[in-house]
C-alpha cells in the first residue's frame, strides 16, 4: 500500500456506554406527580425562588431543599427564550423537519422547562414573551421514560409540547432574568 | 417502587490514524506484524508515534513476529460483549520475537489450564479487516 | 511552599447505590468541611473539583457539581476529569501565588449507574486497548500475575492484604465493606480474574468529599491543629501497560521523593491500593515493604473497603489528615492514583506544626 494510502486509512470505532439507575426520590415524586397531571417542584425557604423539577438544594442560596418544600406549579407559562432548529443529518438525530426548541417559564415557577416545542403556531410567530399552556397526553399514553436523573427530560413522554394560549405577551420585565 | 431509568450514551468516532498507526494497521492487513524502533534501539511495540523517554518523532518500523511469547496473563471466565471474543479466554501481556515491549490482546486457549506465562503464541487473522487493532482478531497457541 | 494546611474536611459513607444525585451528595459533604474549617464559602478565593462525567453518564454533570459551591456570586474554580487529590494540587498551587488565603476542594463520584469496565475501557489508547474492551480488573489480574512470576508475593500475601483492609474498615463509619474473614475462607472463593479474587478487587462505591485548604496564619485562625501538606508531587509513567514493569512504580518513588519523603518514619499512610497486589508494590516503591508497620497502612480500610471512584484519592489525604488533627498522628502520607495500574501516581505529605 502507498504511503499515501496508509495515512488517510480511517478505524470507525463506537463509543457505546450503558447506564441504569432508580431516580432519585425527589424526581420520583415529581413523576408520579406529573402522571397525575400536576407539575411540582420545590421552594427554598431562604429565597423562596421555585425550582421545576426540584434539585433538593438551591443553587442559589444552596441549602437543601426536602418534600416539605415541595409545591405546585400551574401548567401555563410564558416562552422567555427560544430558537428553531434546522435538524442537519447525524448519528443518532431523528428529526428532519425544522422544530422549535423553547425555554418555557411556568406561571409560578423560577426555573425554566428548556428544549419544548411551541405548535399550534407558525414557527416564525413564536416569540419571547409568548403566553403558552401544556398539551398534556391522555392519562394512559403518560409515563416517566425521558425523565432520568441528569436533569434531560423535564415533561417529556408526559407533555409533549405547549400551546399559545391567546393572552397578551408576557412583559419582558416579568422574564427577562429567565432568558435560559 | 422505584422508577429505574435507562439511557445509552453513544459516540460515532471515525479516526484518522497518521502515518504510523496508519501503517501498523494497514500492515495488519496484510498479515505483517511491526514495531518501530525507539531512541536507544529497542523495539517498540505496538509502534509509537513518539519515544516515551526522549519525546522524539520515530521513524523506523520493525517487522516483528509473527509468533509471540505470553509474558502475563489473566483469566476471563465470562466474557462481556465489548470483549473481542464470546467464550472464556485470557487477556495477556504478548511479545512478538523481535520487539522489546508486549501488547494487550487475547489469547484464545481454549481453557485456563493451557495458559502459562512464557507460552507460545501465533496471530489469529480477521477474515475482513476494517482497519482496527482486531483485525489481528486474537493470539493462540502456537500448533 | 509548606505553609498551606489542610483545616476542614468531610466526606459521604460510601454505598454500593445513593439514592441522591450526585449534587445532593456533594452540597452536605461542602457545606460541613466549611463548616469545619469555620469559613464562609463567599471568603473561598479559589474552588476546585475532580470528578468524570462518563460515571454518572451525564455531559457537563460537572457543571451541576459546582452547584454545592454555590457560583453566585460568580466564584473562581476550575475542574480536573481526575481524582479529587489532583484537584487538591492545582488548588495548592493556586494558594501559592500568594494572593489569596484558603480554596475549597471537592471530589466525588457515582459509580453506580454505570458498567465501571465500559467506561474505563474508554480511558486507554482509543487505537491499541480501548476497541479491546480491556477492563480494570483484566489490567489488575495481568499486573497480579506478573507480580507472582517474580517470585515476590503470593496468593495468601494478597488475601492478607484483603483481611486486614476488612478488619480495619470495621472501625471506619464511612467504609463499605467490612468484616473479619479468615485468610484461610478467602482463599476459597473462585477467582474472577485468576489470581484475583473477589476480595482483591475494589467494591463499586457512590460518595463525595470535600477540603478546605488555607495558607500560614489563616490556617492557624481558622482551625486549632492544621495537618499542613509538607510536600505534594505527582508523577505519570508511560500509558502501555505492556511498556512497564507493573509489578513496580518508579513513579510512586519519584514522587516521594519530589514531595519530601525522606524515609523516615510515617505513622500513618494510606495508599490508592485498589487492588490487592497494589499494596504491596506501592509499600516496596515507598520503602515499606516486609519491615513496615502493616498495621500503619490503609487504617481506613483503603480501597478495598470503599472505592468512589474520582475520591478515592482525596479520601487517602483526608483519612491521614483527620489522624493529625486530632493529634493521634504527627507525620502521614498520602497517595493517590490515576489511569489503569498505577500509571500515575501522587504522594502528599502532611504533618503536625
Amino acid at each position: 500500500m502507498s504511503e499515501a494510502k496508509k495515512e488517510t486509512l480511517v478505524m470507525e470505532h463506537l463509543v457505546s456506554l450503558r447506564y441504569e439507575e432508580e431516580l432519585t426520590p425527589i424526581l420520583e415524586r415529581y413523576v408520579d406527580a406529573l402522571i397525575d397531571g400536576r407539575i411540582v417542584g420545590h421552594k427554598c425557604p431562604q429565597c423562596g425562588r421555585v425550582y421545576v423539577p426540584g434539585k433538593g438544594y438551591c443553587p442559589l442560596c444552596v441549602v437543601e431543599t426536602t418534600d416539605r418544600d415541595e409545591v405546585q406549579v400551574a401548567d401555563t407559562g410564558t416562552v422567555t427564550g427560544f430558537t428553531i432548529v434546522t435538524p442537519v443529518a447525524y448519528y443518532g438525530q431523528e428529526e428532519t423537519e425544522p422544530f422549535v426548541y423553547a425555554s418555557v417559564l411556568l406561571d409560578g415557577a423560577d426555573s425554566t422547562l428548556g428544549g419544548q416545542d411551541i405548535v399550534n403556531i407558525p414557527r416564525d410567530e413564536v416569540r419571547s414573551g409568548l403566553r403558552v399552556r401544556a398539551i398534556w397526553r391522555p392519562k394512559e399514553k403518560r409515563s416517566g421514560n425521558a425523565v432520568t436523573n441528569r436533569g434531560w427530560g423535564s415533561v417529556a413522554s408526559v407533555i409533549d409540547a405547549f400551546e399559545p394560549t391567546g393572552e397578551p405577551d408576557m412583559d419582558r420585565a416579568k422574564f427577562e432574568e429567565h432568558i435560559f | 417502587m422505584s422508577r429505574v431509568t435507562t439511557s445509552t450514551l453513544e459516540f460515532p468516532y471515525s479516526r484518522t490514524l497518521g502515518p504510523i498507526v496508519g501503517s501498523f494497521l494497514s500492515d495488519l492487513r496484510e498479515h505483517r506484524i511491526v514495531g518501530i524502533r525507539a531512541a536507544d534501539g529497542k523495539v517498540l511495540f505496538p509502534p509509537l508515534e513518539y519515544d516515551p523517554n526522549t519525546g522524539e518523532a520515530l521513524t523506523e518500523l520493525v517487522d516483528v513476529g509473527p509468533h509471540a511469547t505470553v509474558v502475563s496473563w489473566t483469566w476471563v471466565d465470562a466474557p462481556t460483549a465489548k470483549h473481542p471474543l464470546d467464550r472464556p479466554f485470557a487477556f495477556a501481556l504478548v511479545r512478538p520475537d523481535g520487539a522489546d515491549t508486549a501488547m494487550v490482546h487475547a489469547v484464545d486457549a481454549g481453557t485456563v489450564e493451557a495458559m502459562r506465562t512464557g507460552m507460545r503464541v501465533q496471530p489469529r487473522w480477521r477474515d475482513e479487516p476494517r482497519n482496527r487493532i482486531d483485525d489481528l482478531a486474537c493470539w493462540e497457541p502456537v500448533q | 511552599m509548606n505553609d498551606i494546611a489542610i483545616v476542614g474536611w468531610a466526606q459521604t459513607p460510601s454505598v454500593r447505590l445513593a439514592r441522591e444525585s450526585e449534587v445532593q451528595l456533594l452540597v452536605p459533604t461542602v457545606a460541613a468541611a466549611l463548616a469545619r474549617a469555620n469559613l464562609d464559602r463567599r471568603e473561598v478565593g479559589f474552588t476546585c473539583a475532580g470528578s468524570c462525567d462518563y460515571l454518572t453518564g451525564g455531559p457537563f454533570a460537572f457543571v451541576s457539581n459546582l452547584e454545592a459551591a454555590g457560583a453566585w456570586p460568580p466564584i473562581a474554580e476550575s475542574h480536573v476529569e481526575m481524582d479529587g487529590a489532583w484537584a487538591m494540587y492545582e488548588a495548592w498551587v493556586r494558594l501559592q501565588h500568594g494572593d489569596i488565603d484558603t480554596a475549597l476542594v471537592f471530589g466525588s463520584g457515582k459509580s453506580s449507574p454505570s458498567q465501571p469496565a465500559e467506561v474505563w475501557a474508554q480511558q486507554l489508547d482509543p487505537y491499541y486497548l480501548a476497541p479491546l474492551g480491556v477492563d480494570p480488573v483484566s489490567l489488575a489480574g495481568i499486573q497480579a500475575r506478573a507480580l507472582i512470576d517474580t517470585g515476590e508475593a503470593t496468593e495468601r500475601d494478597f488475601a492478607e492484604v484483603a483481611a486486614r483492609s476488612r478488619r480495619n474498615a470495621n472501625d471506619n463509619p464511612n467504609a463499605q465493606v467490612k468484616g473479619g474473614p479468615s485468610v484461610d475462607d478467602l482463599l476459597k472463593a473462585p477467582y474472577v480474574r485468576a489470581p484475583l479474587r473477589t476480595h482483591d478487587l475494589p467494591p463499586i462505591s457512590d460518595a463525595a468529599v470535600a477540603v478546605v485548604l488555607a495558607r500560614g496564619d489563616r490556617a492557624r485562625a481558622l482551625c486549632e491543629r492544621p495537618a499542613w501538606i509538607r510536600g505534594l508531587d505527582h508523577r505519570i509513567e508511560v500509558h502501555q501497560p505492556g511498556m512497564r514493569d507493573l509489578t513496580v512504580s518508579p513513579s510512586t518513588t519519584l514522587a516521594a521523593r519530589k514531595a519530601g519523603y525522606d524515609g523516615g518514619p510515617l505513622d500513618v499512610v494510606e495508599l490508592s491500593a485498589t487492588f490487592s497486589p497494589q499494596e504491596l508494590i506501592l509499600r516496596e516503591a515507598l520503602g515499606l515493604g516486609a519491615n513496615a508497620n502493616a498495621s500503619a497502612i490503609n487504617p481506613s480500610g483503603g480501597p478495598l473497603a470503599a472505592n468512589p471512584v474520582m475520591a478515592t484519592g482525596l479520601i487517602r489525604i483526608v483519612e491521614v489528615a483527620q489522624r493529625i488533627a486530632s493529634g493521634a498522628a504527627n507525620r502521614g502520607l498520602a497517595h493517590a492514583t490515576g489511569g489503569q495500574v498505577l500509571q500515575h501516581n501522587l504522594v502528599c505529605m502532611l504533618e503536625g506544626e
